[in-house]
């Protein structure tokens, strides 16, 4: 019995284990089981089997006055939550249904949520949902008194049609930035499955991690199979923390840049999806790398020969937002953000106060149209009223076209063009002036030249480069986003 | 001879004996103009204080050990002039783009206007923008050099800052010519938004023509600070990355970490030693011996046998 000593955090495995042999034999002084009862217990993985077990287990345990009792109970309450994910690595239940036509739904482990999550409401929205306690209301006394009030139910319908319409046509900066970051707006995965008519999911960045907070995988629209690489939100709680709130560490970005290559290399045209708060900013992922990891990404998607069309469809956080962003398209949620730092950071540092956050949003101009008038996006896609999450399918469905009439239009390039013409759209972003006569006494710090004037005039060459690039630029100006 | 030995005594300060005593020499004999333009040059600073270890440090000495504080051998933070001046040979540096300067594009207003505060800075600094970008010979070779200056609003990346960094890599592409930059600075500019996020892209882009199809070399200096969007976009993109000791680099700031963990950062985490043991950098350099590494490394690498450009 003394034998019988548990590891400090054990889990429910271990305990099972070092637990076994008092409850067969009490002679037994060997620590762990014989491999018939290991098997049986390691194969008893529905809850039932799972739980007899345990008890039985612990009853006998209990009957012989272990030794280590008081503490068995308690490490049974803190690893007893951790049952193993029973859909992992795919149902333990197969129905009949799997197996027929494609396996490739059945071995993804995103699967629609069991229950639907409660309907949540922005700040915003306090007027609809008054609007909607009266309809329940006035149902509520139709329903107990038999009269007819559908005249009434039926002008409120009609007013929240209305309030729902005024709220949502003219929606500002930090409304839009809360609609963005709305709980049940569609996370990209939702997306994916519903634009796609197949989707098989990439794992791996094969150096030894696969980041959840970015997924990756190969699906067909209309025939045609693309590359699509997002930032995956959870859709409750359990699923954030095992997302990480879509806040990829490196290894996430060596993934996303090596499925980036994986598909230059066959030739899939490559989709990306952005939704994230921003980069990881933890200590592992500091010690691993992530300014190395983002920049790489950012240099390396300049030599992608294939198309590359970015959506950004909650909020595009500052360079973990850009890590997969840089492309030759650039498209947005009519509903969604793209920002250099979170309005709350941009708060804490210019303003010094958290409460100046919606002043923030409002100057730091994040949205969909503003964002457009800049020439950084190339295209809105408009939501259906009431933001994505109210119709997640219009949404998909909206996108889907827009993405495809993008695509046809970067598939007649050449790849040389192609990545020319992404230098050029990113070469031209910036506002930036040549000073003339700049007053000396702002200058008086810089380095004055003190070479001799044979040495010349740095003048850039009108060659190569320089001369591709003023092209580019006029047919950038000049193009007509219809031809 | 009492203060002699008292430096004698401090002993690190070697030949710096000599600089002093000839120092104050010239002092005495320079002319009443010299004296008010120093003056009003240094604003009558003739002490600096390093951070660390609070170690009080003569300005004249200081410059000539390049800010380097003598007791822990702390690297204090230096203007860019200070690192141009002496890495790059006389009578050889000719300065582009000179007339760059930010635009206020958003109209942003925080408690003070950004373009109020672009003019303060540039008043303040003696700099049009944040980085410096030229070309120059450095111990007998040509290289395309940019020095960022934290002083200028935290060494911000904004679209000038990126403008000027992109030109000059388009130059040395062109041109041929090995690229050094000197990075210093707090991550993009908040005040531009959006804008001065895509300079990442930007630069990052023109650093795929420079070393990917040209295949020319790029060699960047972390400094302290080097955070944000520089260390995810040209700071980490060196095919040699140099380090000073003891530079900060972080991609997230301490502050920002401390805050999402809600625990405290263990002392000396994100310090070019730290990122060294990571394998994060190629190698750390103390500042007074950078131009001797660079003058090295441009050497080891002008013969590679199978270079075609």
């Amino acid at each position: 019995m003394a034998a019988v000593i548990l590891p400090q955090h054990s889990s429910l495995y271990s305990v099972k284990t070092s637990l076994a042999p008092p409850a067969r034999t009490a002679s037994s002084s060997k620590i762990g089981v014989e491999t018939g009862d290991f098997t049986i217990l390691h194969s008893s993985k529905n809850g039932v089997t799972n739980d007899v077990q345990l008890r039985s287990i612990l009853r006998n345990a209990q009957v012989k006055r272990c030794r280590m009792y008081s503490k068995v109970t308690a490490m049974l309450k803190r690893g007893g939550r951790k049952t193993p994910d029973k859909e992992y690595p795919w149902p333990q239940k197969m129905r009949p249904q799997d197996l027929i036509g494609s396996p490739l739904p059945f071995l993804s482990r995103f699967k629609p949520l069991p229950q639907k999550s409660k309907p949540v409401h922005l700040p915003f929205e306090l007027p609809l949902v008054d609007i909607q306690k009266k309809i329940h209301e006035v149902r509520e006394l139709a329903d107990s008194t038999g009269m007819d009030f559908s005249m009434q139910l039926n002008e409120l319908q009609e007013k929240y049609e209305e309030v729902r319409r005024d709220l949502y046509t003219h929606l500002s900066p930090i409304q839009r930035l809360s609609v963005a970051r709305h709980p049940s707006r569609p996370t990209c995965l939702d997306h994916i499955l519903t634009i796609t008519d197949k989707w098989l999911e990439l794992h791996g960045d094969r150096a030894g991690f696969d980041d959840p907070a970015i997924i990756s995988g190969i699906g067909k629209i209309d025939g045609m199979s693309f590359m699509f690489i997002g930032h995956q939100k959870g859709r409750n709680t359990k699923e954030n923390i095992y997302r990480n709130f879509a806040m990829p560490t490196p290894n996430g970005y060596r993934k996303a840049l090596r499925m980036m290559q994986h598909a230059a290399h066959h030739g899939f045209p490559i989709l990306t999806f952005v939704d994230t708060p921003g980069a990881y900013a933890g200590i592992q992922a500091e010690e691993r790398g992530q300014g190395e990891a983002i920049a790489r990404n950012l240099r390396e998607m300049f030599g992608l020969r294939v198309p590359i069309i970015t959506t950004v469809i909650g909020e595009g956080g500052s360079g973990g937002a850009l890590a997969i962003g840089c492309c030759d398209k650039m498209l947005m949620l009519e509903n969604s953000v793209y920002y250099v730092a979170s309005p709350e950071a941009c708060a804490a540092i210019l303003w010094k106060k958290a409460a100046a956050a919606p002043k923030a949003t409002e100057a730091m101009r994040i949205t969909a149209h503003e964002l457009m008038k800049m020439d950084i996006v190339d295209d809105v896609i408009p939501e259906p009223l009431g933001g994505a999450h109210s119709d997640p399918f219009t949404t998909s469905m909206n996108m889907k076209k827009v993405i495809m009439k993008h695509m046809h239009e970067l598939l007649k390039v050449d790849p040389e063009p192609l990545l020319e013409r992404r230098f050029a759209k990113f070469r031209k972003i910036g506002a930036h002036q040549e000073a003339v006569n700049l007053d000396p006494r702002m200058k008086r710090k810089m380095k004055p030249r003190d070479a001799p004037p044979e040495m010349g005039e740095p003048k850039l060459l009108t060659s190569s480069v320089r001369e591709n690039l003023e092209f580019n630029l006029k047919a950038a100006s000049t193009a007509n986003p219809s031809e | 001879m009492s203060v002699r030995k008292w430096l004698e005594d401090k002993q690190k300060f070697g030949g710096l004996i000599e600089a002093f005593f000839e120092e104050a020499v010239r002092n005495s004999i320079a002319h009443e103009n010299d004296k008010q333009i120093i003056l009003s040059e240094n604003n009558n600073d003739l002490w600096a204080r390093c951070e660390n270890c609070g170690n009080m440090l003569h300005i004249k000495f200081s410059k000539q050990n390049k800010s380097v504080c003598e007791e822990r051998g702390n690297h204090l933070s230096m203007d860019s002039m200070e690192r141009i001046e002496p890495s790059i040979d006389p009578n050889t540096w000719i300065p582009l783009d000179e007339d760059t300067i930010s635009k206020d594009v958003l109209s942003f207003c925080d408690e003070e206007s950004y373009e109020n505060r672009l003019i303060r800075s540039q008043e303040k600094t003696g700099l049009p923008e944040a980085v410096q970008t030229g070309i120059g010979y450095s111990n007998g070779t040509l290289i395309a050099p940019g020095v960022m200056d934290f002083q200028f609003m935290g060494g911000s990346m904004g679209s000038a800052v990126g403008e000027k960094i992109t030109r000059l890599i388009e130059y040395a592409t062109q041109k041929l010519l090995p690229l050094v930059l000197v990075c210093a600075s707090g991550g993009a500019r908040m005040q531009e938004g959006t804008v001065s996020l895509m300079q990442m892209a930007k630069i990052s882009s023109a650093l795929h023509y420079y070393q990917v199809q040209k295949k020319l070399l790029y060699i960047s200096i972390l400094t302290y600070p080097t955070t944000g969007g520089v260390t995810a976009s040209f700071g980490m993109l060196g095919d040699i990355i140099i380090a000073e000791s003891k530079a900060y680099i972080a991609f997230a700031g301490k502050r920002v970490i401390e805050e999402t963990l809600g625990q405290k950062v263990p002392d000396g985490f994100q310090l070019a030693e730290a990122l060294f043991e990571n394998g994060l950098l190629d190698l750390i350099v103390p500042r007074i011996l950078i131009k001797g590494v660079l003058s090295e490394i441009s050497d080891l690498y002008s013969s590679v046998p199978y270079k075609k450009n």
